[in-house]
């Protein structure tokens, strides 16, 4: 997708061979760069190629709100059943959780069967993504910092806790820049449901304002100002050609700055990207094979928007957009986050994404796009395996189950435990900061060496932590 | 795990000392058993030297951690975080508790394979036999040598730390170029590189500077016809003052504060909870900018603004400036239900240091959280000093516009109360004086009870308050107090001591924003200046019992967690109604903490509206316990004491009328008093509390206590010398001290940044190590030197730097100097500026008419678009034009940013930005070219421009040109904007002066770079 007339347009003076090499590679960050180059606040660290062969050109997070329940997912525990309805302190030490209304041991309302050559388990709630397995590797043994919404969403989301760090997305364009000239690196397709501490999960936090996530919705005029406002096409670009007209012969006030050339540049990105929103968005020639697969005409609405989400992020991919985030659809009841009516929320919320996803695995797939796009489904934690009330689950970061698939990952595999009750990971316990290093190691960059410096230190996604999961990646 | 870890280095550390003496007799490896020293030959010291030397052993190339695994008594006497190796006990060995990753996660490529774990394991266990040593074996009984942390060292050797020097002004060769001193400080440096300064820049280009960067505003044409006809001397002195003067210098240089302090009006995370009357701050630092106050005094107020006395008072209105600077602290991210409390504390600290030492120290103090700064001559423990100011201090809504008032009828209260009961004493004889009221509970320190606070018995640095209403000093047992029983005033004698509130302050009301989110449970506008606060104590079970009679409200402050909005800690707060019956006897109220056993606590009680709250004392009470029954049956007391005065009617008569000359008093003191004020975040000063270091910035992990002191590299270790409360006017003191080399330098820099658009240490906010060094630090010298013999006065520095030359230069650069200095590090040419986000805003509101020029108040609901959504989503979208308001009076919700002002990179809250980004993305080139509300001021401008100049088309353009960029149009300009306008007058079939047009013209020429570029 690169186009290297771009590069000369909006070249700054180069500092040094690298860096000249690592804008004209951008395209989208370029912009940034071109601002930032002649800074003399900012220190070096960002990175321009990858440190070693990326595996994964993009990443697609399917970010599961709300934290489903490892038990009732990926993680069957026999012992629930055995033990449904007694006492769990008498079994096991029960952590303070955030409601602190505990109850007695809860067995899984959901079957689990194996499925496909690998045998993975997954419980009734995902009938279409079940036939996906063997691209599955299934890390059950995630561990977060925080049993609350938001301090675990900023968390997933950017490494830390509190609000004003970058977002993934944010970094890997920051360390890679973008492979698409005409939209931005970091996109969030909203599904309906802004995570609990906001669009800061989205945020670009020290980073310059170019990293932000951009919110996309899945219908409708999709981005924020990108509808033009006059009458025509025609009409908006002879307005811009006057502009551009202007802008030269005010040329002479300022004298030659690349600032204000890059800014003059800027210009034509936002109209191509004005141009390329509808383009992205007119599902009109998907064919109906396609439509079916992922499910845009299924009978549950929340089903339709999930589908039309996950469509859109693999045309996005096509379009060399590194890293997009799709957050949930509203099903009414409540996000993954049920305290009570387990059975009924995560029925909802699994219907609404389940035919989605694997449509979207097995376009990819079809298209040759999978072993470059990195699929990573995950929520900011898991649930307990004892009640919450009578039928609920509170939050538990100590054990949970995420997958990833495509984008150089081990497929068919089972990565990590918790311990017989599925509450705590005792093999293979993986940080958050963990789950990071090994995106960012699949997409080529060292994550120790991906810095920014901000506030006395060189800052990272992975803060000082951060272990490649050696055993999710394919040989 | 967290629960269990808390406890593991304590026992390492025991256990280390406690075989200190075994290990000294086993360094020599034939003094284990033969099959040991094989076993650890041949399965042990292989993993050691493959998974862990490269770091931790003599031969590493640097040590990590102070750690080395390369001899035994090296894992014994163990790194920067204690032993490594507890003989015989594995799992309390930190060593495997780091090779399990539980504390740390060693060895950092990845975790060991479980059968190379149970190897460590089994060979701890068996007594950690070592074969013969080889390398860097420390003596017997000595330690391992290791780089150590040495701040004098770090100090030595950053330029920083040094003492403000007093430059000499260099020699220049152009000596006809400098106006002032500070230009001979750039042009020597430019002649030292061969380089030549730029021409200056045109008037009308200078007088649009200066506009922007002095009050952030675009000149009128009036101003800038004016500034160029102006040719006396003199003319560019008048304008840059008329420019300070304006009450919008105030507006354009808060804003570039209120990014120091992360200043927002919501506290994010979860459903982003109002902080209610935030505004009131914004509007201090308004109104301290525009009446230039001497920065030390401004940073006393921020610092200590509460304790300053006396306080610095409004001007114009009478209320306590001074105590209004104290908000800054509280303008982070509030967590409404963290499960663990402590660590949400010391996070919210962490960012409120943070902030502080960014915001005036310029250094990142936060860094020696969790060790000692990496790089900068900042310790652990000068954190965990500084963190005790915050343990000693509180949050709360302030009184600010009646306190001071309010304060001074509080003393004639006091004295007037004072002089009734020395009269009913005289007027009774020794009746009361000579009668001991036995309390109701005496000091009953045992086993069970821990008396806490008790009322009966507190000195005076402890009777803490927020407000007036609990009187000087709780009333004691047999004091007389007056009365009212259905109006009618009589005198009382107090039946115990007590903090009781007076109802003369009943009538005090507190005007106030929402309370927070609604769902937060503190409401300020009960609260403010009606709460008794305890000292702080830690309650080592929890169960909290309080003597009380009345009705209000208790608040168990824990780590000073406030947002109680459930699911949790909804037990810290609670309501105690009167007790049933005529009887409002004493009785304890037990509060159920035992959450929280082992936190710092603080008890905060508020009187139910118009009813009386007297609280006695708080115990901590075992397990098992109950309270102490009451020591004296109250009822017998009552009787006795009415007893005493209705046997004597010489002396009830007597009584009688001094209740009704005092009541009469009262009543007519209480007339002066201030009835309403506005509330405002800000500080309460609590009893004097150290904070602990906390081992690897953990709270799981306490070390000791650090008394409260300044930055060691500054004032050194010894404890700060404070008064009584917290100390923070002491540290205001040490902050602003002339042998401070930061503040000053910090300062100063921040205006040369904002004005230059570079600091002369380009990262403003770290002079570290880290950070950037100074391009100048002698002209950075001379303007500290210059700020501190001008009285602190922000805008003496500023006139001092606009009249410069290097300030006027063109952005003109020569192509032989950007050869040679590309990034102008020198400062040979003026680089244009992108305005900032507000800033262009403001003056698309200023050019098409909108702008009110309303000040203060109340923020301005943000526009919420439809891609604006999440929890806590605001109930109302403001107007598209924020009413034509300024900038900074748009609300700033957390979760809520205005995407324009995202767009144009005004910084998210979170913590010091003295520096923007300065971007350039393609949505704000999609706002500018498509946002509503720039269509909607284009048409504005348009329509203003055919009201001016309704004839002449020509001078329809100029106007134009004068309006948003202070020059009239070139020819060509000129010609190009009318071809323009002829053809799409004609492509569209409409007349030349048709609307449409015009604001299409004004909608490009918004879209050109010089609308958001300074040259």
């Amino acid at each position: 997708m690169n186009n290297s007339t771009h590069c000369h347009r909006f070249r700054p003076v180069p500092i040094s061979r690298r860096q000249m090499l690592s804008e004209c590679a951008s395209g989208f960050g370029a912009v940034a760069l071109a601002a930032m180059a002649n800074d003399l606040a900012r220190g070096s660290g960002g990175t321009s190629r990858t440190h070693f062969p990326a595996k994964a050109k993009s990443v697609i997070f399917l970010y599961m709100d709300g934290g489903p329940s490892q038990l009732d997912t990926f993680d069957p525990k026999p012992l629930l059943d055995q033990y449904n309805g007694q006492d769990p302190s008498k079994f096991f030490k029960v952590e303070p959780t955030q409601f602190n209304n505990n109850g007695t041991v809860l067995a899984s309302p959901w079957k689990f069967n194996q499925y496909g050559q690998s045998g993975i388990p997954v419980s009734d709630l995902f009938p279409h993504l079940a036939t996906c397995v063997d691209e599955l590797a299934v890390v059950r043994s995630m561990v977060s910092e925080f049993p609350e919404h938001t301090f675990a969403n900023y968390f997933l989301h950017t490494g830390s806790g509190l609000q004003g760090r970058p977002s993934m997305g944010a970094w890997v364009n920051y360390g890679l820049g973008s492979e698409c000239d005409n939209l931005p690196g970091f996109v969030v397709l909203n599904g309906g449901l802004i995570p609990p501490g906001g669009i800061d999960c989205f945020g670009n936090g020290f980073l310059p304002a170019t990293f932000q996530g951009s919110i996309f919705k899945p219908s409708g005029s999709a981005v924020a100002n990108v509808d033009r406002r006059e009458a025509t096409l025609q009409r908006q670009r002879e307005k811009l050609d006057l502009v551009k007209g202007l802008d030269g012969l005010a040329g002479r006030q300022f004298g030659a700055h690349d600032s204000i050339e890059s800014a003059i540049a800027n210009y034509e990105l936002a109209f191509q990207m004005q141009m390329a929103v509808p383009d992205l968005m007119d599902l009109s020639k998907e064919s109906n094979l396609t439509r079916s697969l992922y499910g845009l005409d299924a009978a549950y609405e929340p089903t339709r928007i999930y589908a039309a989400q996950c469509l859109l992020a693999r045309r996005l991919v096509e379009r060399g957009v590194r890293f997009i985030e799709l957050t949930c659809p509203n099903v009414g009841s409540d996000r993954w986050d049920q305290h009570s009516n387990l059975k009924e929320g995560h029925e909802s919320n699994a219907r609404a994404v389940d035919q989605p996803i694997a449509g979207l695995l097995k376009d990819l797939r079809q298209r040759g796009m999978l072993d470059e796009t990195l699929v990573v489904w995950a929520g900011e934690f898991g649930r307990t395996p004892f009640a919450q009330g009578a039928n609920g689950r509170d939050h538990n970061p100590m054990g949970f189950t995420i997958w990833m698939a495509g984008g150089g990952v081990k497929p068919g595999t089972i990565y990590g435990a918790t311990d017989e009750w599925g509450y705590k990971a005792i093999e293979n316990r993986s940080e958050i900061h963990d789950l990071h290093a090994t995106m960012l190691h699949l997409l080529g960059v060292d994550h120790t060496k991906s810095t920014f410096r901000f506030g006395g230190r060189d800052m990272r996604l992975t803060d000082v932590k951060g272990h490649v999961m050696h055993g999710v990646i394919q040989s | 795990m967290k629960i269990m870890n808390r406890w593991i280095p304590r026992i390492v550390l025991f256990l280390a000392i406690s075989v200190a003496g075994l290990a000294n007799q086993a360094v020599r490896g034939e003094d284990f058993p033969p099959d040991q020293i094989e076993f650890f030959e041949k399965r042990v010291r292989p993993l050691l030297i493959e998974h862990c030397y490269s770091c931790h052993s003599d031969g590493a190339e640097k040590i990590q951690a102070g750690l080395q695994v390369d001899s035994r008594r090296a894992l014994l006497s163990g790194g920067d975080s204690g032993a490594s190796i507890v003989i015989g006990n594995a799992d309390a060995s930190l060593l495997v508790s780091a090779i399990r990753y539980e504390e740390y996660e060693m060895p950092p490529s990845g975790k060991l394979p479980e059968a190379d774990i149970n190897t460590l394991v089994e060979w701890i266990n068996m007594g950690a036999p070592w074969g013969v040593d080889a390398g860097n074996v420390p003596a017997p009984g000595g330690t391992i040598e290791r780089a150590k942390f040495d701040l004098a060292q770090r100090k030595a050797s950053h330029w920083v730390w040094q003492p403000i020097s007093r430059p000499s002004v260099p020699e220049v060769k152009n000596s006809s170029w400098p106006i002032t001193d500070i230009d001979r400080f750039i042009l020597n440096k430019l002649e030292v590189q061969g380089l030549a300064p730029a021409l200056p820049v045109d008037r009308r280009g200078l007088a649009r500077r200066l506009a922007f960067d002095i009050v952030g505003l675009p000149p009128t044409p009036e101003q800038v016809d004016q500034f160029v006809q102006d040719t006396s001397p003199v003319a560019l002195d008048r304008y840059v003052d008329a420019l300070l003067a304006s009450p919008h210098f105030g507006e354009r240089w808060g804003r570039h504060w209120l990014d120091l302090v992360r200043y927002a009006e919501s506290r994010g995370h979860e459903f982003d909870y109002e902080t209610a009357n935030a505004y009131q701050y914004r509007d201090y630092v308004i109104r301290a900018f525009n009446a230039d106050i001497p920065y030390d005094q401004f940073v006393r107020e921020h610092i200590a603004g509460d304790l300053i006395q006396p306080p610095r008072l409004s001007q114009q209105n009478g209320f306590n400036e001074s105590v209004l600077g104290t908000g800054f602290w509280f303008f982070g991210e509030w967590a409404h239900s963290p499960v663990d409390i402590r660590k949400d504390e010391t996070d919210r600290f962490d960012n409120m240091i943070d902030v502080m030492s960014k915001t005036f120290l310029g250094v990142t103090v936060s860094c020696a959280r969790c060790h000692d700064h990496k790089f900068d001559a900042i310790s652990t423990r000068d954190y965990y000093s500084l963190c005790g100011f915050l343990q000693s201090s509180d949050y709360r809504q302030v009184r600010f516009e009646s306190i001071a008032h309010n304060q001074q009828v509080a003393d004639q209260l006091d004295a007037l109360d004072n002089g009734y009961r020395k009269a009913i004493r005289d007027a009774i004889g020794g009746l009361f004086g000579d009668t001991q009221v036995p309390e109701l509970l005496p000091n009953v320190n045992s086993d069970q009870v821990r008396m806490l606070v008790d009322y009966s018995n507190l000195s005076t640095e402890n009777y803490l308050q927020d407000g007036l209403i609990f009187g000087k000093r709780p009333r004691t047992s047999g004091e007389a107090y007056l009365e009212l029983h259905e109006g009618k005033p009589s005198v009382s004698i107090a039946e115990y001591s007590a903090a009781v509130n007076d109802a003369f302050w009943d009538i005090e009301v507190n005007v106030s924003e929402s309370r927070p989110g609604g769902m937060g449970a503190l409401d300020p506008a009960f609260r403010s200046g009606r709460t008794l606060r305890t000292p702080s104590f830690e309650s080592p079970t929890g169960r909290i019992f309080c003597l009380v009679a009345g009705a209000g409200q208790i608040f168990a402050c824990v780590d000073s967690h406030r947002t109680i909005a459930g699911p949790l800690h909804g037990e810290t707060l609670r309501n105690v109604e009167l007790a049933s019956g005529s009887s409002n006897a004493p009785h304890w109220v037990e509060l159920n903490l035992q959450r929280y056993a082992g936190h710092r606590f603080h008890l905060e009680f508020t009187p139910a509206k118009n009813q009386t709250f007297a609280v006695l004392k708080v115990v901590d009470i075992s397990e098992g316990a109950g309270p102490p029954a009451l020591a004296t049956d109250l009822n017998a007391m009552a009787t006795r004491l009415l007893e005493l005065a209705a046997n004597n009617s010489n002396a009830q008569s007597q009584l009688q009328s001094i209740a009704n000359q005092w009541h009469s008093d009262r009543e007519r003191l209480r007339q002066t008093l201030m009835p309403d004020s506005a509330l405002a975040v800000a500080m309460l000063d609590g009893s004097g509390e150290d904070d602990r270091v906390l081992v690897r910035g953990s709270s799981a992990n306490p070390g000791d206590l650090v008394p409260r002191r300044f930055l060691e590299a500054i004032d050194g270790d010894q404890p700060l010398s404070i008064g009584v409360g917290s100390g923070r006017l002491e540290l205001a003191q040490r902050i602003n001290e002339p042998t401070n080399p930061l503040t000053s330098r910090v300062i100063v820099n921040r205006i040369w940044h904002h004005l230059m658009g570079r600091g002369i240490v380009a990262s403003t906010d770290d002079f570290g190590v880290l950070g950037q060094a100074p391009t100048h630090r002698e002209l950075l010298d001379y303007l500290a030197t210059y700020f501190n013999e001008n009285g602190k006065s922000i805008k003496q520095v500023i006139r001092h730097v606009v009249l410069s030359q290097v300030y006027q230069m063109s952005s003109h650069s020569q192509p032989e100097a950007i050869a040679i200095d590309p990034s102008n590090r020198y400062w040979h040419h003026r680089s244009p500026k992108r305005l900032e986000a507000e800033v262009i805003r403001d003056s698309l509101l200023a050019a098409s008419g909108a702008l009110r020029p309303q000040f203060y108040g109340r923020s301005v609901p943000v526009h919420l678009t439809s891609f604006m959504e999440g929890r806590g989503r605001p109930g109302d979208s403001g107007p598209l034009d924020g009413t034509g308001r300024r900038s900074i009076y748009i609300s700033v919700r957390r979760n809520f940013l205005s995407p324009w002002m995202q767009a144009f990179d005004t910084p998210n809250p979170f913590s010091t930005m003295g520096r923007r980004n300065v971007s350039n993305v393609p949505a704000q080139a999609l706002i500018l070219m498509n946002d509503p509300l720039v269509s909607q001021l284009s048409e504005q401008i348009a329509r203003r421009a055919i009201a001016t100049e309704p004839e002449d088309r020509s001078n329809r353009v100029n106007w134009f040109y004068e309006m948003l960029f202070a020059r009239p149009a070139t020819a060509e300009e000129a010609s190009l904007a009318t071809g323009y306008l002829d053809l799409q007058a004609i492509e569209r079939g409409v007349n030349p002066d048709d609307l449409s047009l015009w604001s299409d013209l004004a909608h490009a020429m918004i879209n050109t770079k010089e609308f958001i570029f300074l040259r």
